[in-house]
């Protein structure tokens, strides 16, 4: 077995593992047999490394990308989580059919989806894929073939939600679709003067078939000035037939020799853009479903504008009842630290909270940051009004984040930790990311 | 069209039965786990609307093929076509170490599709009409030190196809033989190898398009057809050299 190099996607983790692809379900058993410590691999677009571990298998599971069982009737379905959420939509969208809680990118698998509990631009109606899942299959080098749901091993059913494949690998997964009323989005541009000025507009929107977002600038007199859109879905359009989407496996992971974001760059952009939606495009549009779920598909660019040293994400989700003080606070620590900010959105989010997912009701910001000795500085301050505020800072997003934060801004870190353990006491299933939070 | 596709759970096979399924054609599918079978069933027949059978068989055992020939004679009766894309390995494929494998590795390589196509030519025959796909292995050009059995019985199915061939070559039965080079499948996944492999998917897209040809016998890709060629050329003295420079 040959060794690969492989690069996390914020180019934060450089390191060579094993790669074993199976496509029958015995090498599911049989290379997890083989190996001491592996974990699963879906689409590895993760940002942070949470696919693997250096000199570790990892189980490539893009061939298990099969529809095991669909019921019209009572809008399930069962589908192997090697699939690629584009092509799940793909199948359901043409029965009026969905699933959204999908990530921006469309190459990511279900699998991964699952073990990170991840939520789309509807979050503040749907809430995490949680909400969808009803029952899940894994394999697991010691405990063998399980049904997890509900009912059944819910300790691991609900340790595998957000639990980043650290109880086995996810072969199938049965979800409860949602009816969508319309393939089309109309979107709507309101301008808001600051972060606080989105978060009193993003709070008081009926949510129902309605996503909103705001993207802000970040270098401005007025922190955050800047968009909400809003996309609609267009239910006079329910009637056209569905196109199927159709994505190029775009190579994420290329870069450019440079950094090309920088304060002059970021302004630039940012200046052209905000002018872009305020000047020159009208102010109601109509969009693609692919436009309005996949916003990264087609511009990776991007992300290979931070150039070989890579780029930080930091996604926060800060309880309601400590928006404005966190807000205060985070706008003064920006004003005196002064970082380079590329990207800044905001956006509701509901759910419960639980072990160590992402999920909370509150109000979720998002940063993306190139990597530079200012930034860091900055992002270690951050670190610390998170503990201040209970905020959590997304795990799967953020390569920088140490156990120590984790344990803080978690209050289920420990329990996480325990049943984890309880579970698989040898840490057969393991990556990067485990091992760098300590679990 | 109803298709029989012998070894359909992965590689090859799984594409040409999704490439067939495309273009809305029934199928049998024949392979060893029960629980590949079922995904792909479900997968293809949830996506394409199209009917499909499937049938858990060792490929490597002469009484399993045996037993499923004689228990699904009816069902064979309906098939139109017959595709073998069906190639067993093993790490202990050489002179000492094969041993109790190499029935296994020749009669999922060579003696089963002799199995089937002996039940499936007298249908063929009746019907006046059949298609019959085999598909070989570059490793049959030369003899080697690893992989010695798949290679030789490889070769013996180069030859049975020669053989079909020159049988059918006035009849209505296509016999269609695919010589194939490193192809993109889990026996060559994250394998350092000197020529590049090439996709299952439009190997299987090729087969379709030539599905009605009769008597084909083609390399893919095609250049592996000049490397058998010089291959074929070579003095035995000097590939003698070779395999002493090699060692």
């Amino acid at each position: 077995m040959f060794k690969k190099k492989i690069n996390s996607l914020d180019r934060s983790t450089n390191v060579d593992i094993f790669i074993k692809r199976p496509d029958k379900y015995r090498e599911i058993e049989n290379f997890s047999l083989s190996a001491d410590n592996l974990i699963t691999m879906g689409a590895c677009a993760s940002y942070t490394p949470a696919s693997f571990k250096k000199n570790n298998l990892s189980l490539l599971f893009t061939k298990f990308d099969r529809i095991i069982n669909f019921d019209k009737v009572n809008k399930t379905i069962t589908v192997e989580a090697g699939i690629k959420l584009s092509s799940l939509l793909n199948f359901t969208l043409k029965e009026n059919l969905w699933l959204p809680q999908i990530p921006g990118y469309p190459l990511i698998t279900l699998g991964g989806a699952v073990a990170a509990n991840t939520h789309g631009k509807s979050s503040d109606t749907h809430g995490t894929i949680r909400n969808q899942i009803k029952s899940i299959l894994i394999f697991h080098k010691t405990h063998g073939w399980m049904n997890l749901s509900d009912k059944e091993n819910k300790s691991i059913f609900d340790l595998t939600i957000g639990g980043f494949g650290l109880t086995g690998t996810i072969v199938n997964v049965e979800l409860e679709l949602i009816e969508i009323t319309g393939y089309n989005f109309t979107t709507t541009i309101e301008k808001v003067t600051s972060a606080k000025n989105a978060i009193e507009k993003l709070s008081k929107k009926d949510f129902t078939n309605l996503f909103s977002y705001s993207w802000n600038k970040t270098f401005n007199k007025k922190f955050g000035e800047g968009l909400i859109f809003n996309n609609k879905i267009n239910e006079n359009e329910k009637k056209l037939p569905f196109k199927k989407m159709n994505f190029k496996n775009n190579n994420l992971n290329k870069y450019f020799a440079l950094n090309l974001w920088n304060k002059y760059s970021i302004k630039f952009f940012q200046s052209i853009y905000y002018n872009y939606f305020t000047i020159y495009k009208n102010k109601t549009n109509n969009d693609s479903f692919e436009n309005v779920l996949f916003p990264y598909a087609g511009k990776e660019t991007y992300f290979h504008m931070y150039g070989q040293k890579g780029f930080i994400e930091s996604q926060l989700l800060v309880p309601l009842d400590k928006v404005d003080i966190f807000l205060d606070e985070l706008e003064h620590l920006i004003n005196v630290n002064e970082p380079e900010i590329v990207l800044f959105s905001i956006k509701k989010i509901i759910g419960k909270e639980l072990f160590l997912r992402f999920e909370n009701t509150g109000i979720c910001f998002t940063f993306d940051f190139s990597k530079n000795e200012k930034n860091l500085n900055f992002l270690d301050k951050l670190d610390i009004l998170c503990i201040k505020h209970s905020v959590k800072p997304s795990i799967i997003k953020d390569s920088r984040l140490n156990s120590n934060t984790i344990k803080k801004c978690y209050n289920d870190f420990e329990n996480f930790k325990k049943n984890l353990s309880e579970f698989d006491n040898k840490k057969i299933y393991r990556s990067e990311l485990s091992d760098r939070i300590g679990i | 069209m109803n298709y029989l596709i012998v070894g359909a759970s992965s590689g090859l096979g799984r594409d040409l039965a999704y490439t067939l399924s495309k273009n809305l054609c029934n199928l049998t599918l024949i392979s060893r786990d029960k629980r590949d079978l079922d995904a792909m069933k479900s997968d293809l027949e949830y996506k394409y609307k199209i009917k499909i059978n499937s049938y858990a068989v060792d490929l490597a055992s002469k009484d399993s093929i045996i037993s499923f020939l004689n228990d699904n004679e009816i069902e064979l009766s309906t098939i139109d076509g017959v595709l073998f894309p069906i190639g067993m390995m093993s790490e202990n494929d050489s002179v000492t170490q094969i041993k109790d494998e190499i029935n296994q590795i020749n009669n999922a390589n060579f003696l089963s599709i002799v199995k089937f196509i002996e039940k499936i030519i007298p249908i063929f025959k009746e019907k006046q009409k059949g298609t019959i796909v085999g598909f070989g292995s570059m490793a049959s050009s030369l003899g080697r030190e690893k992989n010695m059995i798949y290679s030789a019985s490889k070769r013996a199915l180069n030859s049975y196809f020669e053989s079909l061939s020159a049988t059918f070559i006035n009849s209505n039965i296509n016999v269609q033989f695919y010589i194939l080079g490193y192809l993109d499948t889990n026996l060559a996944f994250n394998k350092k190898l000197i020529l590049p492999k090439a996709s299952t998917k439009q190997l299987a897209i090729k087969v379709f398009k030539n599905i009605d040809k009769n008597n084909i016998k083609k390399y893919y890709p095609g250049w592996w057809g000049l490397i058998s060629y010089f291959i074929s050329l070579i003095p035995f003295f000097i590939i003698k050299k070779l395999f002493k420079f090699i060692k």
